[in-house]
């Protein structure tokens, strides 16, 4: 029996990653960082260990010490989070291979091996300069996006919108008064297209904005103040896109916006909408885990949303 | 009937793999990090490839204009180094900020930038040569 595991003691590092079960097909795993709780070279050092030779050049190549730094603690996020679920085995992060679809999204490329049946795990990640994100689903694609609240637009707003929105989001925006709180729904709404056009895969170059709208509805559900996010696309107007993607915003550590997408589990049934099931964790890879579902660190901001 | 006391299973760890890492990258072994500053030994920036037919290259006006812009819109210091060879990636612009820097470029140099060719540009100078073509068409 041929063995695809690493002996334990090539490095101490990789056994305290706290393992995670995989997540269910219904549910999602959101793992964010904060790059200023990330202090220590010498842990900026295991990170750099992890990474292949491609992505340390990829690093390099950002300008500034600071940007490096968050180069370097994506990738290292994206590695030991996947390493977490232990599929079969001990997984060496660093061992983790990587490829790109057609249009550049980076997904897990397993070993070929006939023994052995790669788990269907998808994950997307996104980063803001104080904030690195990482969500995984199982089965079905995942696309993530972060903002920082307080991003400031240079552009006028409106004006932004009609250039790369839709009349209906526009008009949206436009009912708004409030300048800051116009600010602010343009952000969230930004958010949720970029973890749409990341979930479907094609991303901001191949799935241009205008080609697909995203509002809030009220929800079918037994809660009248329930509502939900959805999406209409103009490239296929013949799909019911509104229920294969299910939409969800956050508001994480009072200080960023964060919307993940996903494709619903092909078995959902009934007409009842169903919450998304979320785990939120806070971590510091190698050093510290934190659950932070349900807690004050993440407050969601349309659609439902079970913490779990 | 087959017995198996006393049998040990050898586990071959791929290592070769971990060391091949390191050693075919060559300059990167002896890397290591100070609490100050992530140093890493520099790599030379290959300029990207053109990706329009232009006659000429653009004037450096151009080129200043947009590192202003890009500098600007980035939130960079203005003595940071940002030039024709800066990939937008590398100097930390997200989706947002491309589009909000095509914007700023449109709105400077009097131009409407596709969608098609927005893609496109990944340096200060595809921008700046993208610029004084569009200008270039204009004024025809």
């Amino acid at each position: 029996m041929k063995i695809r595991c690493f002996q334990r003691n090539f490095s101490a590092a990789s056994s305290l990653l706290v393992p995670v079960q995989l997540p269910s097909r219904m549910e999602t795993h959101f793992w964010y960082v904060l790059p200023d709780e990330v202090k220590s070279s010498s842990l900026l050092n295991q990170y750099l260990e992890l990474l292949s030779p491609c992505e340390k050049e990829s690093v390099t190549r950002m300008q500034g010490h600071q940007l490096k730094k968050k180069a370097l603690l994506a990738r290292a996020l994206v590695r030991t989070t996947i390493a977490r679920y232990q599929i079969n085995c001990q997984v060496n992060p660093r061992s983790l291979k990587f490829k790109k679809n057609i249009y550049g999204k980076p997904e897990i490329e397993w070993d070929n091996d006939e023994n052995w049946c790669p788990p269907p795990l998808h994950f997307n990640i996104s980063h803001t300069p104080s904030l690195i994100a990482c969500g995984v689903t199982v089965d079905v694609p995942i696309g993530i996006d972060v903002e920082e609240k307080q991003r400031k637009i240079k552009n006028n707003v409106l004006a932004f919108a009609r250039r790369y929105f839709t009349p209906e989001e526009v008009n949206f925006l436009n009912a708004i008064s409030d300048l800051e709180v116009q600010r602010q729904e343009f952000i969230k709404l930004w958010t949720l297209k970029e973890a749409y056009v990341k979930a479907i895969g094609k991303g901001f170059s191949a799935a241009p904005f205008k080609t697909f709208t995203i509002q809030s509805r009220p929800a079918k559900h037994s809660d009248p103040k329930a509502t939900e996010i959805v999406v209409e696309s103009f490239d296929d107007p013949t799909t019911n896109f509104a229920s294969n993607w299910q939409f969800t915003l956050l508001e994480l550590a009072g200080s960023h916006y964060a919307a993940i997408c996903r494709e619903r589990g092909k078995n959902i049934e009934g007409k009842e909408c169903v919450p998304m099931r979320l785990m939120v964790r806070k971590t510091i890879p190698f050093v510290e885990d934190e659950c932070v579902s349900g807690a004050d660190a993440v407050v969601t901001i349309g659609s439902l949303i079970d913490q779990c | 009937m087959a017995s198996v006391t006393g049998a040990s299973i050898t586990m071959t760890p791929l290592s070769g793999s971990f060391k091949a890492n390191s050693s075919r990258v060559s300059g990167l072994n002896s890397v290591s990090l100070s609490a100050h500053a992530i140093c890493f030994p520099s790599l030379k920036m290959r300029p990207g490839p053109y990706r329009f037919q232009v006659s000429c290259a653009a004037k450096p006006e151009t080129v200043e204009k947009v590192c202003q812009i890009v500098k600007k819109q980035l939130a960079l210091p203005d003595d940071s180094a940002v030039s024709g060879e800066s990939k937008f990636a590398a100097l930390g612009a997200d989706s947002l900020d491309t589009v909000e820097i095509v914007m700023g470029l449109e709105e400077e140099f009097g131009i409407s930038v596709e969608e098609e060719s927005a893609q496109t540009i990944a340096t200060v100078q595809d921008a700046a040569d993208l610029i004084e073509k569009l200008i270039e068409k204009k004024d025809g």
